[in-house]
């Protein structure tokens, strides 16, 4: 797995991926070095949804969010369900995986906060985790190759 | 940026049992401040619910339970939620409970179902 910091020894621990399925979920763990915070991600692929929890220096669960491709202009619904009242650090990544993969997302985000560079790269970190996990972007006029029809 | 050969810091079972015949995948995962239980038979996390102990100085903690999104007209997924808490909370944790349930059915033996395969793989 690649990092991105120039020290690449120090970090092939750091950036270590690992995989564990079971029936129809598979989950995929791994962390990266991000700006210089070490971030940790989870992402828990269902059939027809996927959750995903970022993490920086504590393992706590951060604020929910809810985010779904919406018809009929596959535009995006996001909500907070848990925590973000205060801060809504996390809600545009919600957002943007949904425009970036037309999926069904729950993301519970706990990064430090006031901190849009490195809220940009855990999402760019993400997307490119859901790539080579075969989520692809969707087409401008149809949904996405996972979107189910309901 | 030293102390690298670290797990990841989120321990973590994923299982499927089956449950009056609907194959039912779980996942259970314990953060630094919640437990999160995901049980599915439909492929999506399903209804999402919240349970939290709240704790007074002399008397016994009461739990709050709640459904955040999804359905709320389904009180067995609140005897869900709750059984977990309780189950929680009598095994010495104070941490609250975020659960998910993606069921086809709302029958009495689901319930006990999902709730002894929580139990029975539980980390807490």
């Amino acid at each position: 797995m690649s990092s991105t910091s120039g020290i690449a020894s120090d970090f092939v621990a750091a950036s270590k991926s690992a995989v564990v399925s079971a029936g129809g979920v598979q989950v995929t763990t791994f962390t990266e070095l991000v700006d210089e915070v070490t971030l940790h991600f989870q992402i828990i692929r269902l059939a027809k949804q996927i959750y995903v929890w970022i993490g920086s220096d504590s393992a706590k669960l951060g604020n929910l969010y809810a985010a779904a491709p919406t018809r009929p202009n596959n535009t995006v619904s996001a909500t907070s369900i848990l925590g973000g009242t205060s801060d809504n650090t996390g809600s545009g990544i919600a957002r943007r995986l949904v425009l970036n993969t037309g999926l069904n997302i729950i993301v519970a985000c706990n990064i430090p906060k006031n901190n849009p560079m490195l809220e940009a790269n855990a999402e760019k970190k993400l997307i490119e985790k859901l790539i080579t996990m075969g989520y692809s972007r969707p087409k401008s006029r149809f949904p996405g190759p996972e979107l189910p029809s309901a | 940026m030293g102390g690298l050969e670290q797990r990841f810091p989120v321990p973590l079972k994923n299982f499927s049992v089956e449950i009056k015949g609907n194959n039912t995948d779980l996942v259970i995962c314990r953060y630094d401040d919640h437990f999160l239980v995901m049980a599915t038979q439909i492929g999506t996390m399903g209804t999402i619910l919240h349970a939290r102990k709240e704790e007074g100085v002399t008397v016994e903690p009461t739990f709050n339970v709640s459904v955040i999104l999804g359905k709320r007209d389904e009180p067995m997924l609140l005897a869900i939620t709750r059984q977990l808490i309780e189950n929680i909370s009598s095994s010495g944790s104070s941490m609250p409970l975020v659960l998910s349930l993606g069921l086809k059915d709302h029958s009495t033996e689901t319930l006990k179902g999902i709730v002894s395969a929580v139990v029975e793989n539980r980390l807490w």
